[in-house]
């Protein structure tokens, strides 16, 4: 077991997690495009869309109310502070306890709530849609996701996602017992749905017949629109952070130094780009599903969970 | 002062404003409210002085005190020991907040009440906090009982008071005939304790119960549950609380919702740890598997009938369903693991301290939602949400708190909703590495639920803070309101202060929680086991070695989003902070009318195709043509979502009683004969009936 994760040590993570979300978009998209036999934008493009926005006026809605300026500072400070809480570089408690799984889940659900009272906020019929669809899909995930928690947190007798991690230790595919499969599958089902993509949500079109997350956006503009946007980066890489620590939480046991911290910043790299490359593949692999399919979808899902923790605690 | 004198003072107070508001209310029916709940007001904060000193008095203390000999049978007493000072705290809370509230309320909302009705609500209303505060402090069975009616007796007043339709009077009826059901059950359950102790006093029934075989003993449960789930509106009991707290003044559904319910998980509770616990070893196994099963049905019934409701009121109703659930699942998982081996005793006291806890955060997050839903409704006069809207920016305040309550009520962070739940999947989890097989497994489902619950009561309250206070407003009444005046805001930010406290510093509310939990467990008090690093860290161990402790901390978490929420303040100004303007709503080319705005109905479509199988919609479309049947003039939209309880069991009883009362109509002639002859065929079979038993 490694030793705990020092104060410093989290919020550097966190701010590591907050500037590398982009660039995981950016890959996403980038792989896609060759994927589509296009050239595609660079994966720095994220970045170059961030700061354009950051350098923009605002235009607001009239019938918006005093809240609507605060959602976007709101919705960004909980999805970062969602960040704080996941193992990056290496395993093991943070020295001072912060939060765990259920409250990373809770924050990243604090994130959804005040998005969706944004999008009602200006009154138009984009927003009502796109809130009403979210906050429908959010709590089918909810639960399948936190018995994907549940089945690993119930072998370590903890939810604090670092001594999970730490718990875990460097287990790979082979000492995988029959429930970590059928967890993983379940969190690979959910993943498009946690990072609002295909076959779930599509996050490229403004459609309204498509769009889920985006809908709830249309009203925000400058750096309003550029906090929410950086707010979905981040939530991305936090859940893929998510599904790392849960099942690869592998990185260099001893740590210390600067030696350590780049091993682990370069592993938790490698993985996220192979949850990257999975989530190009499917998104360009299969098509939308219609929003009343999803349900069938997320109960596949809540299948493979609830066998996995049947299989775990029997 | 000290606090053997608190419960005299709380008496004379409630006493006090029950009496002056009958006879101030000759003169003056305004002066008669304002000294009524003034009155309620100091009772309520001698509540509270009462139930802290006993709190955090001495370890173990129990404040015992006779009452006035009233009849020749009994001898009466109040005891108030770590329990029932933790209820009386959290009916004294709430009740301070509707004491504040209620003048200026019930001024706006019915400027023309009659002084009657004046001095009635009054006096209902003292005699109700009254009897909530000392049913908790009842010693005996007979207090207890006569407190019980009374509380059921002056919440009936309130509910009819405010009679404009004859509907609230209907809500009266079927809120009486429910209450008094559960009252029969309690009633049979307390005799047949009191016929075996001798004596009314719960320490006699508690000795009495001792000897009881383990047959009765379940049987005197299950009865007193029944009697108490009637009375918590735990589902298929439920059918009264979603029409009868909607037809009650704002902050009577704030204290029957916040408060009166909590006073049956209060009973159940006494009577399961307490009066019929046995000696030694767990409860039966029947008990807390129940409970468990009841408070999770509850629990994700609850939230998705309120998803459904455009009432605003009713769908509060609805979602105290769902929060009695949660608690019943916290008291189910400790009655299950009480006095198990190993850790289980500490287990044990995380499911009873996340039960206690949240009892006391849904009396302070429902409390304030209602009294929000009641400035809304003293202001535009609706209480259909769908012809609101736009409030926000004309009742910036109620908005904002009512904001804060809906964060907390879908559980969160970092609000109290959310430290309550976190301790239940804490106990949930807990509980399920402990029992394999399939007992593990119902847990786990539980578990699963539980977070459904909380995910379908944040689209639920997006919904109604969404509809309610955002967007354009639908209707003259929403466009013309203005914000509640300051003494009702005041009443709604002690209890946002509470919300906000208990979640970002619960350690401390861990304190309060010590006396109730070794009271009734005998075990370690909820600040060794949760609060054991400190009370800045909620900490609970789940195997039973307990080395891999999951720790969390509200306050740093509040800490950190504060800090973060600055930088992005700073980060969302940009770099031309001048340039903004105002622009009208996108709605693709159009001029934007209130009708572009999402409705309700339209909001809570996609869950009501997902769930359909539980709600049985009712859709009704009827078009109106011009000539062609492409042109219409008019199109007429009906739905509606069926209460699967109402409809499977109360409709098929109340058809079969009235099927039985057209029969027996059928055979009253109306001549005295036949009715003597009924007489006495009647005495015959019971006649022949007693002999057969002899």
């Amino acid at each position: 077991m490694t030793g705990e994760r020092p104060i410093e040590l989290v919020l550097l993570e966190m701010i590591l997690l907050m500037l590398l979300g982009p660039l995981a978009t950016g890959t996403i998209q980038k792989i896609k495009a060759r994927l589509q036999c296009r050239q595609g934008a660079g994966i720095l493009q994220p970045y170059r869309d961030l700061t354009k926005l950051f350098r923009k006026g605002t235009v607001q809605a009239d019938s918006a109310s005093g809240f609507f300026r605060s959602i976007p500072v709101l919705v960004l400070a909980a999805t970062v502070a969602a960040g704080a809480l996941v193992p990056v570089v290496r395993a093991g408690p943070p020295a001072f306890p912060l939060g765990d799984a259920v409250m990373l889940l809770g924050l990243l659900a604090l994130a959804r709530f005040l998005t969706a009272v944004g999008a009602l906020d200006a009154g138009g019929a984009f927003g009502g849609m796109g809130a009403s669809r979210e906050m429908t899909i959010a709590p089918l995930v909810e639960p399948v996701l936190m018995m994907v928690v549940f089945s690993t947190a119930i072998a370590a007798g903890t939810t604090e996602l670092g001594a999970l991690a730490a718990h875990r230790g460097t287990s790979w595919f082979l000492a995988w017992r029959a429930a970590d499969f059928l967890g993983f599958a379940a969190m690979l089902l959910l993943l498009p749905a946690e990072t609002g993509r295909i076959p779930v949500d599509n996050p490229d079109t403004h459609l309204e017949l498509t769009m889920l997350h985006e809908g709830m956006l249309l009203e925000h503009s400058g750096p309003g629109l550029g906090c929410m946007v950086l707010a979905s980066h981040t939530r991305q890489i936090v859940t893929l952070g998510l599904v790392s620590a849960l099942f690869f939480p592998v990185g260099p046991v001893e740590g210390a130094g600067a030696t350590g911290f780049l091993l682990g910043a370069a592993s938790f790299a490698s993985k996220i780009l192979v949850l990257a490359i999975y989530l190009a593949l499917v998104e360009s692999s299969y098509a939308k599903l219609r929003l009343f399919r999803v349900p069938q979808y997320l109960g596949v899902g809540f299948v493979c969970a609830l066998v996995a923790l049947a299989l775990r605690i029997l | 002062m000290d606090v053997d004198s608190g419960p005299s003072l709380m008496a004379a107070c409630y006493g006090a404003g029950a009496l002056l508001s009958l006879l101030l209310a000759r003169w003056s029916g305004r002066l008669a409210l304002a000294v009524a709940h003034l009155a309620a007001l100091s009772g309520a904060v001698a509540g509270v002085g009462v139930s802290l000193g006993v709190l955090l008095g001495p370890p173990g203390r129990t404040l015992t005190q006779p009452l006035p000999v009233l009849f020749p049978f009994a001898r009466l007493s109040l005891s108030v020991d770590g329990l029932s000072a933790y209820f009386l705290l959290v009916i004294s809370l709430v009740a301070i907040a509707a004491a504040i509230y209620g003048p200026a309320y019930l001024r706006a909302h019915s400027p023309d009440a009659g002084s009657a009705r004046q001095a009635a609500q009054g006096l209902a209303l003292n005699v109700f906090l009254g009897c909530m505060a000392f049913l908790c402090c009842a010693g005996d069975a007979l207090t207890f009982l006569f407190c019980w009616e009374g509380m059921t007796l002056a919440s009936y007043v309130l509910v009819v008071s405010d009679d404009r339709d004859g509907e609230n009077a209907r809500a009266g009826l079927l809120y009486m005939v429910m209450a008094h059901g559960g009252t029969a059950l309690l009633l049979v359950a307390f005799l047949a304790l009191t016929e075996r102790a001798g004596a009314f006093d719960f320490a006699a029934l508690r000795a009495a119960a001792r000897a009881l075989d383990p047959a009765t003993r379940t049987t005197l449960f299950f009865l007193a549950l029944g009697g108490f789930a009637a009375k918590a509106g735990v589902v298929p009991f439920h059918v009264w609380l979603p029409r009868a707290h909607p037809a009650a003044p704002s902050h009577v559904s704030a204290l029957m919702s916040g408060v009166m319910l909590k006073v049956a998980i209060y009973g159940i509770l006494r009577f399961a740890f307490d009066l019929l616990a046995p000696v030694a070893g767990p409860l039966p196994f029947s008990w807390g598997w129940t409970v468990l099963f009841v408070g999770t049905t509850s629990a994700v019934l609850g939230v998705l009938y309120a998803l459904q409701q455009h009432d605003l009121k009713r769908l509060l109703a609805f979602h105290s369903v769902e929060n009695i659930g949660i608690i019943l699942i916290g008291v189910g998982l400790a009655m299950i693991l009480w006095r198990q081996d190993g850790a289980g005793g500490a287990l044990a006291t995380v499911a009873l301290t996340a039960a206690l806890l949240h009892t006391l955060n849904h009396a302070a997050f429902k409390g304030l939602l209602f009294l929000g839903a009641g400035s809304v409704l003293c202001r535009t006069h609706v209480r259909n949400m769908e012809e609101l809207g736009g409030l926000a920016r004309r009742m910036p305040w109620t908005a904002g708190l009512f904001l804060l309550g809906a964060v907390a009520i879908s559980a969160l962070p970092p609000l109290n909703g959310f430290v309550s739940e976190w301790l239940t999947f804490q106990a949930l989890l807990g509980s399920a590495t402990r029992f394999h097989g399939p007992a593990g497994l119902v847990i786990v489902f539980s578990a699963a639920m539980l977070a459904l619950t909380g995910g379908l009561a944040a689209a639920c309250f997006v919904k109604a803070f969404g509809v309610t206070f955002l967007g354009r407003p639908r209707t003259p009444h929403a466009e013309h309101a203005t914000e509640a005046p300051p003494s009702m805001i005041a009443g709604m930010v002690w209890l946002g202060a509470l919300c906000v406290a208990l979640g970002v510093a619960p350690g401390y509310a861990m304190r309060l929680l010590d006396a109730p939990t070794t009271n009734l467990l005998h075990g370690p008090g909820a600040s060794v086991v949760v609060t054991a690093r400190g009370p800045l860290v909620l900490s609970t161990a789940l195997t039973s070695s307990g080395t891999n402790g999951t720790a969390i901390s509200m306050t740093m978490v509040a800490a950190l989003l504060i800090a973060l929420a600055a930088i992005a303040w700073v980060l969302r100004r940009g770099w031309q902070p001048a340039k903004r303007r105002v622009a009208p709503t996108w709605t693709c080319g159009m001029r934007p009318t209130a009708r572009f705005d999402y409705t309700a109905t339209a909001f809570a479509k996609p869950l009501r195709l997902v769930f359909e199988a539980l709600y049985h919609p009712r859709r009704e479309v009827t078009r109106e043509t011009a000539g062609t049947p492409y042109v219409f003039r008019r199109i007429h939209y009906a739905g509606e979502v069926v209460d699967l309880a109402e409809t499977q069991i109360y409709h098929r009883v109340e058809r079969d009683i009235a099927a039985l009362s057209q029969a027996i109509r059928a055979k009253s002639t109306g001549r005295i004969y036949g009715y003597i002859g009924f007489v006495l065929g009647a005495l015959f079979v019971a006649l022949l009936l007693s002999g057969l038993g002899r």
